[in-house]
């Protein structure tokens, strides 16, 4: 193990090791480097797009599958003009008491189009992307789920992606 | 536990292994709660039958006969999470 930089430094220590006493072999390493993407135009003038592991979902769409055993690798597309009465959430294994009240604390549909209007972010992708993080499977992950999100990403459009873990 | 993971318990016939998988999978993480959801499940199916109520076992028979074994498997999880929640006892963060 090499030593870590005040920024790079696992924020949570003993998280690893709980997560693989609890799901032994789920934790992945990859040795790619994948430099940080900078932004090439100010905020106020990028369409930013949002992707989160919530499970939030256009009322009437396929439920996610939150009862699979090796999980669901598929995701929405969420209007970003959707109204949070429009959306519910499809997932067991985080709370939702606080998202049911207010969709936004989890999936902040209205707080992103306020900043839009507001002029701090230029303007918002047509859909936002939602998917659930429980998969057992990090190749398909990477292969299909995310490259599926990042290919509609850039179909809408997106100059930012804000991601927001459940 | 990684896909690779199971895949090598069972090319091992490790079933302690692929059990331990399935009660954290119900369990939320939770090795013992795993076993009590498994355990909430089965004893709420055999309530509902005790009172031997009319079943629709020409629905029962006809999906075991034509349905694919994968989707059954799906189906069965799905029931256990059906008994679990019909139990009145959710332990689970969030919502089907």
């Amino acid at each position: 193990m090499t030593a870590h930089s005040d920024e790079t430094k696992q924020l949570r220590p003993g998280l690893w090791e709980t997560v693989n006493e609890r799901y032994p072999g789920s934790m992945i390493t990859k040795s790619d480097f994948v430099p940080l993407a900078s932004l090439r135009k100010p905020l106020s003038e990028s369409r930013l797009t949002f992707v989160s592991s919530a499970g939030v979902q256009p009322v009437g769409t396929m439920p996610f599958d939150v009862v699979h055993p090796v999980g669901d690798y598929s995701f929405r597309r969420v209007p970003s003009d959707s109204n949070p009465s429009d959306l519910e959430i499809h997932q067991i294994k985080y709370p939702t008491n606080g998202a049911t009240k207010d969709l936004n604390v989890i999936f902040p549909v209205e707080r992103l189009r306020e900043l839009a209007t507001e002029g701090v972010i230029g303007g918002l992708t047509r859909n936002f992307f939602s998917f659930i993080g429980y998969n057992m499977d990090p190749e398909r992950l990477e292969r299909t789920l995310a490259e599926g999100i990042a290919e509609a990403v850039v179909a809408d459009g997106a100059d930012v992606a804000l991601l927001a873990p459940a | 536990m990684s896909l690779q993971y199971l895949k090598e318990a069972v090319a091992n016939n490790d079933t302690e292994k692929l059990i331990r998988y399935v009660r954290l999978h119900l369990g939320d993480g939770n090795e013992a709660a795993g076993r009590k959801e498994i355990d909430k499940a089965w004893t709420e199916a055999l309530k509902l039958l005790l009172d031997v109520p009319e079943t629709d076992r020409e629905f029962i028979l006809k999906t075991l006969e034509e349905r694919d074994a994968a989707s059954l498997a799906h189906l069965f999880f799905h029931l256990h999470f059906y008994f679990v929640k019909r139990s009145g006892e959710w332990i689970h963060d969030g919502t089907l």
